[in-house]
């Protein structure tokens, strides 16, 4: 954690608590921004580097927790609470909404970091897992329509002749079909591609035993 | 130039000498090879132009000759077209134009040139003439004396036409043809042999004009011809008389020659001229014997005189006559030519006879004269022109003033100005221009000088008298070819006048501009188009427009501007007469109303021109407008009132009588006479008239007035019955007016008399009617009054006065004993009333109470209604007042009863409701009413009862149902009905109430109405339910006060720093353990811990000082009170636990100073502990409460039966508690309040078992404050 790949966002009213943490924070070598509610927060520019979210409960705008429940729709880090009083409700709440951890103040320093950690390798996965998809989906757009309908029925486990037959071409054209598709989603076997398109969600329709629905 | 000519090779010496000669005649020659390259110039031109024979022969790479800068530039093209033509073609070169001096003038010059051929008549040299216009008389000298010095050297044969070259044999018929040319100015041809540079000689054929000769070879065709021999004439001058010969010899050179004796006789004369001249010797002679000269018959008449004389004075004294004259070609025509001659002597010395020659120089003397007459025009021009003309050098020193400028300077030379030490420009502009230019000229000229650019200027110069005036001066360079300034011309022209005038006239337009904006007339301009442009300044003021104000997009400016400000009724008829005049070019009146700016139209007298230009079209039109608005109302106003008069006198009959003061009848008028005919003549006065005509009985009376009028000479009236002519007695009704003088004496009397039967007849009828009416108003049993408009009395009916005993009164007063005979009490009422009613014209009713003649009141209804004339304005008020008094205290009495009865049931504090036997509501009392919000008459309709809509809108939903059956019931068997419910106040809100009804029955039992009582007890319910809710509130404040939510907010408030604190205290920590330790950044995070934890600390100080409440909280209130209130809130919960409370208070407790939610959160917390402590008990709970006074404090003390206190030492600290979910800080808190409140709190044990907690309360606060 040394290098600055990586960002932590503090939002907590309590200047001392914003102090606090960033210095805390930094004699971790971390990087960390701090806001003094949850306004500032959404509205500011923030880089886009695999992140962190300390979150106070209680804001002089907006309950952290509402605040939890609003950026849920986007794309935002994963969220360390922390609290002046925890009850058992909240916290249940926090984590059932997919917070990493829920501290309470004052908490142990090995917590937080463990939670920050946690919470910023859960991001940088799910960044990669999201660039992965988008590199997917750049490739599936690469296909032509006739690859696209063969696409399904080879990840379906048909056979090149009911694939064919379903189609209504010939066996040799839906062979140069299924090449082309393995080149482009650049699948290294079919068992690849039949991950490729599960990530895609692209429907499995056909059942090799019965040959067609 | 000797040189120069000889070295063109072949020419002998006489040729030379010829050229010489030409030099010496026209003063100025030159000589050119056969390719025009310059040989000579005589010195004296060299001087005149400044130029050198180099820069003549030099030529420029253009193709221009070297002498280019010296012609005029406008010359120049034609000048050297000219000089190459012959060059290239032989011809003789002649042109005029204009030379540049060396003094930088040019001058106009006559330029002429012939070539010089050799025997082959190749042509070897050029030779010509340039004759300067300026220097004429010196030419005339030089030419005179080469004349001289051929006659002085006979031998010396040369002449233009080269005589000497030609074959001896042929010579005499060369000098002949030379000489017929010249006498006869007809060219003349000639062959002769001419000697060639070889020495022989070829054929020519000369062609001869009076100036010259031309030659060409012609040899080739001729040789083997002999040439035409020539007659007569052998020059054999041994036979002849001395002066004949030399005239021969002469002649021989020149052409022509004559000859006289020593007496001034012709002795010999060319035999051409003899024939050319159709003269002979002898007729020549023959004006000898007249006593003239010679002469006579040769010259000219105009210069005989003047030659005869010379030729005298010759002859006598042998002097050498040399003259100029005109003589007269057998042509007619006179030509100039000189002639001169010299005496022949014999070779004693005598003088035997003279001989001499002729020259025609008519060209050149008529150039002369040419030159002459244009260089005094010149001249003349220069000075008569109205500019002053300078000339200045290249630095701008003046070199030449015209006349005109010197005398407008007074000055008779340039030279004048000169002042030591300075230039003469800048004396110049010192000494002769205004001050206040000097400076700009001077920078101006010196800009000029350095830039060359020409320039100009207004500044004023001083005249010889010392005035200064305004010239328009101007300057410009003169630029040789080069380019460089030769000299500046300066030129300025006297615009002083100019100036004035302009000033002048500026003076006159400002004049005229305040002029257009004083007359108190508009003054307008339009275009040719009809476009207002200009209105003056009073019309701009008028209309509070100016041009173009009221523009408007489509319309066009007069357009617009007529229906901006002229009246609508106008603008049509002025748009026509505009169109009209614009069309026409006819001037424009019409009177219109135009309106002023505050939009109030006012007539115009308008008039307008057209200004025409020399076409005579129309530039533009000048308009004018008057304002006759007050003119034209009072016109109008004198019309109608004319009119009125008119129509009067039209329409009034009006008999007229005049008298005389002395009563003398002096007119009748016509009508008169038409009505009551004319007097009998005995009757000549008005005594006797009157009682002639008025009627007996009215004649008394009518006399007298009439004495009356005519003592005091005031005007009087009668009315009277008169006789008329057919003898029937008329009214009528005379009036009579003195007519007095200045001095106020009565002239005469005017009588009008106007026949007023008809009115008086029906007065009569009117009278008896009224009479009429009269009777029938005082029958009437009522009082009849009336008033005027404004509220005056004007009468009163006889019953009125006798009723109300008064009589007499006048109406003045009436009105006020009227207003005193109301009762007072109705009086302002009645008063404002009709007040009001004569404000608005409504009619009045009223009742109210009179007084009567025997001082009682009685009531009485007044009506009173206006009676309006046709236009509706109210004429009269009548009043009529009927006597209901008995009707009315009956009423009054009926009335008293009801009400009082209607007050009780209004006034009783219950609410009302009487309803019909079907249960249908038909009164409400106020209360009621009050309570719904709603009147009864509001309810119903939309096919709803008023019993169901007060119902369903009325009664709570919950209670709906209920009251509906029970109220159904009641109604169905007439059992009395009663019960609570909920019933919806105006305001929304569900009030409870106790409603009850029971039946009131008519004689026979049934049912005519259910009165309905309905009390409003929700204060007591609510009263009831909020002491419940604020036995709620208060357990769950004291509970909060029970310390759980305190120490929650404790420790959030704590937490906070505390948290802070932590962090910091890691990052410290990693601060320190880094390699190498990060001591500044250790450092800073230790100095937030400690201010961290400094406001931890602050936090535990505020929440101390929150139980340190001081004085200011707390009220005087009995203790008892407090306890009362402590007991009834936790009474619920210590049922609940099955504790029973026993309370002793003392009474008569002194109050005491406290806050009194602390020492109930103390009571509640000591009761609850208590509480607390039996929870395990099973036998008796009981909880003790004891306030009692001891000594000058009251003690309360809280007992319990629990198992007693372990560490009674210790559970006053905080924190400290035996409990499972306790904080430890209640009894701490409670002993803190009770010491803030200047009391102690202390433990006891109690007997058997239990505890008992004991704190004071002071009655004497001061101490604890």
């Amino acid at each position: 954690m040394t290098t600055y790949n990586h960002m932590v966002f503090i939002v907590d009213d309590d200047v001392r608590i914003r102090e606090a943490l960033g210095e805390l924070l930094e004699s971790h070598g971390m990087r960390a921004i701090a806001f003094g509610s949850a306004g500032d927060y959404v509205l500011a520019d923030k880089p886009d580097v695999p992140a962190c979210l300390i979150l106070d409960v209680e804001l002089p705008d907006i309950n952290g927790l509402d605040l939890q429940k609003q950026i849920a729709e986007g794309d935002h880090p994963p969220i360390v609470f922390i609290t002046g009083h925890g009850d058992i409700p909240s916290s249940v709440r926090a984590i059932k909404h997919g917070a990493v951890d829920f501290l309470t103040k004052p908490f142990c320093d090995a917590d937080l970091m463990a939670a920050i950690e946690t919470a910023i390798a859960q991001d940088r996965e799910r960044r990669s897992e999201r660039a992965e998809l988008t590199m997917l989906r750049q490739r599936y757009l690469g296909l032509t329509p006739r690859e696209r309908d063969v696409l399904p029925l080879v990840v379906s486990g048909l056979l090149n002749k009911q694939a064919a037959a379903e189609l209504g071409i010939s066996e040799v054209t839906l062979q140069i079909h299924r090449r082309n598709v393995m080149q482009k989603m650049m699948a290294a076997s079919l068992a690849d591609l039949v991950r490729m398109a599960e990530r895609l969600e692209i429907p499995i329709t056909h059942s090799r035993r019965t040959g067609g629905n | 130039m000797t040189t120069a000519f000889k070295s063109i090779g072949g020419i002998d010496s006489e040729a030379l000498r010829a050229a010489r000669i030409v030099e010496g005649v026209v003063g100025n020659a030159w000589a050119t090879d056969a390719a025009g390259k310059f040989t000579y110039v005589t010195p004296s031109a060299l001087s005149l132009l400044g130029t050198t024979l180099e820069e003549l022969n030099s030529s420029s790479e253009e193709g221009a000759v070297g002498w280019k800068r010296l012609i005029h530039p406008d010359d120049y093209d034609g000048a050297v077209t000219m000089w190459r033509h012959c060059l290239k073609t032989g011809d003789h070169y002649n042109m005029e134009h204009r030379v540049l001096r060396a003094s930088g003038a040019y001058g106009w010059s006559r330029s002429s040139g012939q070539p010089l051929r050799d025997g082959t008549g190749r042509i070897f040299a050029w030779y010509g003439t340039l004759i300067d216009g300026d220097v004429p008389s010196s030419a005339k000298e030089q030419f005179a004396d080469v004349i001289s010095d051929a006659l002085e050297n006979r031998a010396a044969s040369d002449a233009p036409h080269l005589l000497s070259l030609v074959h001896p044999d042929d010579r005499t018929a060369a000098a002949h043809a030379a000489a017929r040319a010249f006498w006869t100015g007809v060219p003349q041809v000639t062959r002769h042999r001419q000697l060639q540079l070889d020495g022989s000689y070829r054929w020519n054929e000369t062609r001869s004009e009076p100036g010259y000769s031309v030659s060409v070879d012609i040899d080739d065709l001729v040789t083997d011809r002999e040439p035409l021999a020539s007659a007569g004439l052998d020059p054999s001058v041994e036979n002849e008389a001395e002066p004949i010969r030399s005239a021969k010899v002469v002649e021989s050179i020149f052409g022509n020659g004559w000859a006289f004796d020593a007496a001034g006789r012709w002795i010999y004369l060319h035999p051409f001229a003899q024939n050319s001249l159709g003269v002979t010797l002898e007729e020549l002679n023959a004006s000898l014997d007249e006593g003239h000269t010679a002469w006579r018959r040769l010259l000219h008449p105009d210069d005989y005189e003047q030659i005869a004389a010379t030729w005298r004075h010759c002859l006598e004294t042998g002097d050498h006559f040399n003259v100029e004259f005109r003589f007269r070609r057998a042509s007619g025509i006179y030509v100039w030519a000189r002639a001169a001659a010299r005496p022949a002597h014999d070779s004693r010395g005598r003088i035997v006879g003279w001989y001499g020659i002729a020259l025609d120089n008519d060209v050149y003397k008529k150039t002369v004269a040419a030159l002459r007459g244009r260089e005094r025009e010149l001249s003349q021009l220069v000075d008569m022109v109205p500019v002053q003309i300078r000339r200045l050098t290249p630095e701008g020193e003046p070199i030449f003033f015209n006349k005109r400028l010197l005398d407008f300077f007074g000055l008779n030379d340039v030279a004048q100005l000169d002042r030591p030490g300075m230039s003469r420009m800048a004396a110049a502009i010192q000494s002769l221009v205004h001050p206040e230019d000097a400076a700009r000229l001077l920078e101006r000229l010196h800009h000029s000088l350095a830039t060359g650019e020409p320039h100009s200027m207004k500044y004023r110069m001083r005249r010889a008298d010392g005035a200064y005036r305004w010239v328009d001066g101007r300057w410009e360079p003169l630029r040789d070819h080069s380019g460089a300034i030769v000299q500046w011309y300066a030129i300025s022209i006297d615009i002083d006048d100019e100036m004035r005038a302009q000033e002048a006239l500026r003076d006159r337009e400002r004049e005229l501009s305040q002029l257009v904006d004083m007359v108190p007339s508009f003054l307008w301009r339009l275009s040719s188009t009809g476009d207002p442009v200009f209105f003056s300044k009073r019309m701009v003021e008028f209309l509070g427009l100016d041009i173009g104000e009221y523009e408007r997009p489509g319309v066009s400016a007069l357009a617009a501007a007529i229906a901006a400000v002229v009246h609508p009724d106008d603008a049509a008829k002025l748009e026509a007469a505009l169109d009209r005049s614009l069309a026409s070019g006819e001037s424009f009146s019409l009177n219109y109303r135009l309106r002023r700016a505050d939009g109030v139209y006012r007539w115009m007298s308008s008039r307008a021109e057209p200004m025409r230009n020399e076409e005579g079209s129309v530039v533009q039109w000048y308009g004018l407008s008057h304002d006759i608005d007050d003119q034209v109302r009072a016109e109008e106003a004198l019309r109608s009132s004319k009119r009125q008069l008119e129509q009067m006198i039209d329409a009034v009959p009006l008999n007229i009588l005049s008298f005389a003061p002395s009563g003398k009848i002096t007119y009748t008028s016509k009508r008169y006479l038409e009505k009551v005919g004319s007097p009998p003549t005995h009757i000549e006065d008005f005594d006797a008239l009157a009682r002639d005509l008025a009627h007996p009985e009215d004649f008394p009376t009518m006399f007298r007035r009439a004495s009356n009028g005519f003592a005091t000479g005031q005007p009087f009236v009668n009315r009277f019955r008169r006789r008329e002519k057919d003898g029937v007695y008329r009214w009528i009704e005379a009036r009579a007016q003195p007519l007095r003088d200045a001095d106020g004496a009565i002239v005469q009397w005017y009588m009008a008399s106007i026949d007023i039967e008809d009115e008086m007849r029906a007065q009569e009828a009117l009278r008896e009617r009224e009479r009429e009416l009269q009777q029938l108003v005082d029958a009437l049993p009522v009082h009849v009054w009336s008033w005027t408009p404004d509220g005056k009395l004007a009468y009163v009916n006889k019953r009125s006065l006798e009723d109300l005993g008064i009589s007499g009164a006048s109406f003045e007063d009436f009105t006020r004993v009227a207003q005193e005979l109301v009762h007072p009490e109705d009086a302002p009422k009645v008063l404002s009333t009709s007040a009001n009613c004569l404000k608005t014209g409504d009619s009045f009713i009223m009742r109210y109470r009179r007084r009567w003649k025997d001082g009682n009141y009685r009531w009485i209804e007044g009506r009173c209604e206006p009676l309006r004339d046709r236009d509706g304005t109210i004429v009269h008020w009548y009043q009529v007042s009927i006597d209901i008094d008995d009707e009315m205290r009956a009423q009054v009495a009926l009335r008293e009863r009801e009400r009082s009865l209607w007050q009780l049931v209004e006034t009783l504090p219950v609410m009302i409701e009487c309803a019909a036997p079907n249960g249908e509501p038909i009164y409400r009392s106020r209360q009621l009413r009050e309570f719904l919000g709603y009147e009864l008459e509001s309810l119903g309709g939309k096919g709803r009862s008023r019993l169901a809509g007060t119902l369903d809108d009325g009664v709570h939903p919950d209670d709906l149902a209920g009251v509906r059956a029970s109220y159904a019931h009641s109604l169905a068997t007439g059992e009395p009905y009663a019960r609570r419910h909920r019933l919806r106040r105006f305001d929304g809100e569900y009030c409870w109430v106790d409603t009850r009804a029971a039946p009131m029955r008519n004689a026979e039992g049934a049912i005519v109405q259910w009165n309905v009582v309905c009390l409003d007890i929700d204060g007591e319910v609510r009263a009831h339910e909020e002491l419940r809710l604020a036995q709620e509130r208060l357990a769950r404040a004291s509970q909060a006060a029970s310390l759980a939510e305190l120490s929650a907010s404790i420790a959030h408030e704590v937490n906070q720093p505390l948290a802070a604190v932590v962090a910091n205290s890691y990052a410290c920590q990693r601060w320190l353990t880094a390699k190498p330790p990060n001591i500044e950044r250790a450092q800073k995070t230790v100095e937030r811990i400690i201010r961290d934890a400094n406001s931890a600390a602050d936090v535990v100080s505020r929440i101390r000082a929150l139980f340190k409440r001081s004085a200011d909280a707390m009220a005087y209130t009995t203790l008892g009170s407090v306890i009362a209130e402590a007991r009834d809130l936790i009474a619920e919960e210590a049922v609940r636990r099955r504790v029973r409370m026993d309370i002793d208070v003392e009474s008569d407790l002194p109050i005491v100073a406290l806050d009194r939610v602390q020492i109930q959160q103390v009571l509640v917390n000591l009761i609850r502990n208590g509480m607390d402590a039996m929870d395990s008990v099973a036998g008796d709970r009981v909880l003790g409460l004891r306030a009692r006074r001891i000594g000058d404090a009251i003690q309360i003390e809280i007992s319990d039966r629990g198992p007693g206190i372990e560490f009674p030492d210790r559970i006053f600290e905080p924190f400290f508690t035996t409990k499972e979910h306790g904080m430890g800080m209640g009894l701490a808190i409670c002993r803190s309040i009770v010491e803030s409140h200047g009391g102690r709190l202390w433990v006891e044990k109690n007997e058997p078992h239990g505890t008992t907690l004991v704190f004071t309360m002071p009655v004497e606060m001061k101490a604890a404050a």
